[in-house]
């Protein structure tokens, strides 16, 4: 038996975006005489990837990077436009739960559908559908239609039928993102366990904690690219770090200076460590100052700066100058406003931030830099998530 | 290629997806209504009656069990406007199933051929019924009659293959379709007897398999007549001959599906 489960070789993807969607057999006669222009767009540069059998590769990279795009032509659902795909084994992808369920048919019905667009053969689906009703806790429901159900028994009953089929090689996109907590735990077990039974795993996520308690190597691809592969925890770092990402934010920033005129400008952002140098890494719990760097070109009077922290895409805080309490006075000239965090509430992760002046009444924006700015948090501690809450245990005794 | 004994083997090892995928179509398109079945055979019931009561009292048309023809006429014709019209949505219509997993993309349209198929069949046991009840018995010659549902099977999954793969790219294809099943209700010998066309005219309309498949018929189960051999062979290339190009187009059309829907 041959080693490798997966070969990928130089592969490109361009997807052709016409300017002009013409969608109807008419539209394309009077077009005819007009060639229609198209956008070519670029989403997969030169990939290689070799996996092994019964090995499990993250894939991971910002939205937009062609992590989906590349599973998708893995799976034989999209076709490259140039290079190879090889795959040894039996392929099951996971790119959405519940593929082809008609709303309108029973539970009982749907496992049925749906396990056979999986590839489960009859027999073997007669089998096991009391177990699947089973385990998806839906044993009242069975003859009830699907459009009956929560759409949280749906997911169940979705991804217990989905658990059943038993592939060489499984492509799951995303899975974990929806569902509860609990509903992700039990996910991510049943990962584990095909991964321990010797399935072979291409796992893109957003959800880097995932990637790193799952798989062994990681493909970090960015802007179509391969950026690295290799051991996912130097990967996952890498891609934390983003080292060279924050040169292009540097370059969109001055074109935006250079076409608008604004009383007040932010020239720039500067993260203060305990040390008081700039700094992109912090430890959890350490000081940390937000430096704003303005130009105000007049004198404005009490100008309001704001900042917003974000994480992923969850928005953490946010405050201004006001809300504080702080009257800036009137400012003109260069300057710096500090925002001084004496213990730096985030435990782990990748923080971008929001800065912003405003006039004193909010209704004159002078400048905004959305989410240029970032920086990363490490976790000194076994504690886990996003925040730090500083919090002690005691217990007490009856007795 | 999609016409080869390879894909034809993959695609018998998808044979209970495609059963699946059909009857599920099948049992959708009743579950919600009360009548259920029943339906699907009011709509041929109540043309029949229509077009029997105007071609019999106003138009005068002379054919032996005329009931019967007509609804064998309409039973047929329906097989291909229903198959042709619920394929054209084979792709657009199922996203999710050609952009999130993969199989052979002919099996959507496969499948809904044998979806329209089986309401056929159920449209049958009505026409069995009326043989009992107007006392007419076939002869030997019925046996040609699933070799020639097979036919128009043949030619029904050709045509659907063609015009669902082009409605990914040109969406109004579906409506340019139903005009053309309009006008090809008329044209073709579903309603009146190719007799009533002068003798020189009528090999052009018998140029239409259609024409040809359903008086075949209607001489096979109504009128005990075999048919000749000219124009079973001419039914049989035209069914093979429209089942090539709707693959080679579908094979064409194929790769973009789920860049296009």
């Amino acid at each position: 038996m041959d080693e490798t489960a997966v070969k990928v070789e130089h592969l490109w993807k361009t997807f052709r975006i016409p300017h002009e969607r013409r969608n109807t057999l008419f539209e394309n006669l009077v077009g005819f005489f007009r060639p229609n222009s198209y956008e070519a767009f670029t989403v997969l540069k030169d990939i290689n990837l070799e996996v092994g059998r019964g090995e499990c590769i993250g894939i991971i990279g910002d939205n937009g990077s062609g992590k989906s795009t590349l599973l998708k032509i893995i799976a034989k659902i999209l076709r490259p436009t140039s290079g190879s795909v090889k795959v040894c084994g039996r392929m099951t992808p996971f790119l959405e739960l519940g593929v082809g369920f008609q709303p309108d048919l029973s539970v009982r019905e749907n496992i049925r559908i749906y396990a056979t667009i999986m590839g489960l053969p009859k027999k073997v689906i007669d089998e096991r559908i009391d177990d699947v009703i089973r385990f998806a806790g839906l044993e009242r429901f069975e003859d009830a239609k699907l459009k009956n159900l929560s759409s949280g028994m749906q997911v169940r009953l979705a991804f217990s039928t989905a658990i059943q089929t038993d592939p060489d090689i499984l492509l799951v996109d995303e899975v974990l993102a929806v569902g509860d907590m609990e509903f992700q735990q039990k996910c991510f077990r049943v990962f584990e366990d095909y991964r321990n039974s010797g399935v072979t795993i291409l796992f893109v996520s957003h959800d880097l904690n995932a990637v790193r308690m799952l798989c062994d190597r990681t493909l970090l691809l960015r802007n179509g690219e391969c950026a690295d592969f290799g051991d996912t925890n130097s990967i996952i770092d890498k891609y934390i770090y983003k080292s060279d990402s924050s040169s292009d934010a540097e370059k969109s920033s001055d074109k935006e200076r250079a076409s608008t005129r604004k009383e007040i400008e932010i020239a720039d952002v500067k993260f203060i460590d305990k040390y008081g140098n700039p700094n992109e890494n912090f430890v959890a719990g350490d000081p940390l100052s937000v430096r704003i760097f303005f130009d105000a070109h007049e004198r404005v009077r009490s100008p309001v700066f704001g900042i917003i922290f974000y994480h992923e895409d969850t928005y953490c805080y946010g405050t201004t100058t006001e809300f504080k309490g702080s009257d800036t006075g009137v400012i003109s000239g260069m300057g710096y406003v500090d925002f001084i965090i004496p213990r730096l509430p985030f435990l782990k992760g990748k923080f971008e931030v929001t800065v912003a002046v405003t006039s004193h009444d909010y209704r004159t924006q002078y400048d905004w830099h959305d989410r240029r700015y970032a920086f990363n948090v490490h976790n000194p501690t076994r504690d886990l998530g996003m925040m730090l809450i500083d919090g002690t245990w005691s217990l007490h005794r009856d007795a | 290629m999609l016409l080869s004994v390879s894909h034809l083997r993959e695609l018998i090892g998808f044979r209970d997806l495609i059963i699946r995928l059909a009857w599920s179509d099948f049992k959708l398109r009743y579950k919600s209504s009360a009548l259920g079945f029943f339906w699907s055979l009011l709509e041929p019931m109540l043309m029949l009656l229509v077009l029997y009561v105007v071609f019999t009292n106003l138009m005068r048309i002379q054919v032996e069990h005329y009931q019967l023809f007509l609804l064998l006429g309409i039973i047929l014709w329906n097989f291909l406007d229903r198959g042709t019209s619920m394929s054209i949505w084979g792709i657009v219509g199922k996203p999710s199933l050609v952009q999130k997993v993969y199989f052979p993309r002919d099996i959507l349209v496969i499948s809904t051929c044998i979806t329209a198929l089986m309401m056929t069949a159920l449209e049958f046991i009505v026409f069995v019924i009326f043989m009992l009840v107007f006392r007419v018995m076939p002869g030997w010659t019925v046996i040609y009659f699933p070799l020639l549902l097979m036919l128009e099977l043949m030619l029904i999954t050709g045509l659907s293959m063609a015009l669902s793969a082009m409605n990914v790219y040109f969406r109004d294809v579906q409506f340019i379709w139903r005009v053309v099943l309009q006008v090809g209700f008329f044209a073709t010998p579903v309603i009146y007897p190719i007799t009533i066309f002068p003798e020189g005219v009528r090999w052009v309309v018998m140029l239409n398999p259609m024409a040809q498949i359903i008086t075949i018929m209607r001489d096979c189960v109504l009128y005990s007549t075999p048919p000749g051999a000219a124009s079973l062979s001419y039914v049989v290339l035209s069914s093979a001959t429209s089942l090539l190009i709707g693959y080679l187009i579908f094979e064409r059309l194929e790769p973009g599906f789920a860049e296009m829907i």
